[in-house]
């Protein structure tokens, strides 16, 4: 089952110990989930650079996620901390240019808790079906 | 405070603490240009004004220089937070690096909104009251109303964007060689007007921790767009949040590259490790 898509698009940056199991456990228990995101596995949410969230909207995301362990659970010991700090200042500067730092979601569980990310992603894919569309701006055909 | 600086400049150099003192020079028919000043009789064509922010020269000279040659440098208050950001990234060695502090005047410092017109090592001149740049006019019509109001703002501003490299050239503290702002990966080439939200969001963001607010960009912006306002709300989350302020100490580097046990935020709890019996470690 699915939520239709409409004009959103999600962009989900999953870490693979704990978000993308998460979004495994969810498909295969059939939750209900929107087609709006698509989820690009990660090592650890600590690799994704602020760069590459900002080249996401740019590319037309409506809106990102990043998902990685839980704070004081992750991984790699404590890897998603600076990952944290980092995606919180970029959320600063999105609000700063009225982006709105509310497009990027950043979540924190772990891999089995998949009820808990089917309704993050539903949640989050609603608060983006009200948000402006970014396409005025970014350059033409996009 | 001329006078001070020339003196100070003078010394550095007779005691041969420093091989050269780079400064401003008033040379032929006036004009006015860095240079390194390498006897004490040349010093007295030292200036001071306008200000020209001469870290990344600083930085380009020592690494041209053999390792034994030392600079000194005559610096403001932003000037010198940009030498400690250098330093903190290796980009210059501390022990080749000695300054000459002066604290800006009022007006200057009105001018570029700077909240700590003065280095923390004055040898010239009296430290004048910084300016909060959120109380000033430019900046909140920027900052100000909602976000759909902001983007529009914003991107009347950004569109006007000649892409020159300007913001990044004469910022003192961008220095990365390659640069994400010329791969196609990051930035399309060759589109003008810059990407609004690609060139401009991750070049502000590139600095979010480091910008020392001296408001080289903006000076350098050809068309006029409002870069320093970008950092400052980040500036302000970090002082917020960490008690961090880019510049200040060479030891401490930006909270964003550590966990939150090493530096802590309030607010932020850090749970120990739980396992599936719910026995913490």
């Amino acid at each position: 089952m699915s939520v239709d898509r409409g004009n959103v698009k999600i962009l989900v940056f999953a870490c693979r110990w704990c978000g993308l199991i998460g979004a495994d456990g969810a498909g295969r228990k059939r939750i209900e989930l929107p087609a709006s995101y698509r989820v690009i596995p990660v090592d650890c949410a600590g690799y994704v650079e602020p760069d590459a969230v900002i080249r996401a909207f740019a590319s037309g995301a409506t809106g990102v996620a990043v998902l990685g362990c839980h704070v004081g659970g992750c991984r790699f010991n404590d890897a998603n901390h600076p990952a944290l700090k980092r995606l919180e200042l970029l959320k600063t500067l999105l609000d700063t240019t009225g982006i709105g730092g509310n497009r990027l979601l950043l979540g924190f569980g772990t891999a089995h808790e998949s009820h808990q990310y089917a309704d993050m992603i539903l949640e989050f894919h609603r608060a983006m079906e009200s948000m402006p569309s970014m396409a005025s701006w970014l350059p033409q055909g996009q | 405070m001329l006078e001070q600086v020339k003196q100070k400049a003078r010394e550095i150099l007779e005691q041969k603490q420093a091989e050269g003192v780079l400064g401003l020079k008033k040379g032929l028919w006036d004009v006015i240009h860095p240079h390194v000043f390498s006897t004490p009789s040349e010093i007295d064509a030292l200036v001071l004004e306008p200000k020209w922010l001469l870290a990344k020269m600083a930085r380009a000279l020592l690494r041209e220089q053999p390792q034994n040659w030392r600079l000194a440098v005559v610096v403001r208050g932003c000037d010198e937070r940009a030498l400690v950001e250098l330093v903190k990234r290796n980009q210059i060695d501390r022990e080749r690096l000695l300054t000459v502090g002066y604290a800006c005047e009022a007006n200057q410092a009105k001018t570029c909104l700077c909240s700590r017109p003065y280095p923390q090592k004055l040898d010239a001149g009296s430290a004048v009251e910084g300016v909060d740049p959120f109380a000033d006019e430019r900046v909140k019509a920027y900052l100000e109303g909602d976000a759909g109001e902001r983007i529009e703002r914003w991107a009347a501003q950004l569109k006007r964007c000649i892409k020159c490299y300007g913001c990044r050239n004469s910022c003192p503290i961008c220095v990365c060689v390659p640069c994400k702002l010329e791969d196609d990966v990051w930035v399309e080439r060759g589109v003008i007007p810059a990407e609004m939200v690609s060139f401009h969001h991750i070049r502000a963001f590139h600095l979010s921790d480091t910008c020392v607010a001296c408001g080289a960009c903006q000076e350098a912006c050809p068309v006029g767009i409002p870069l320093m306002t970008l950092q400052l709300s980040m500036r302000a989350a970090l002082k917020k949040d960490y008690n961090y302020e880019a510049g200040l100490d060479a030891n401490r580097k930006s909270p964003v590259l550590f966990d939150f046990v090493k530096e802590p935020r309030p607010g932020q709890d850090v749970p120990d490790w739980v396992n599936s019996m719910g026995e913490k470690k």
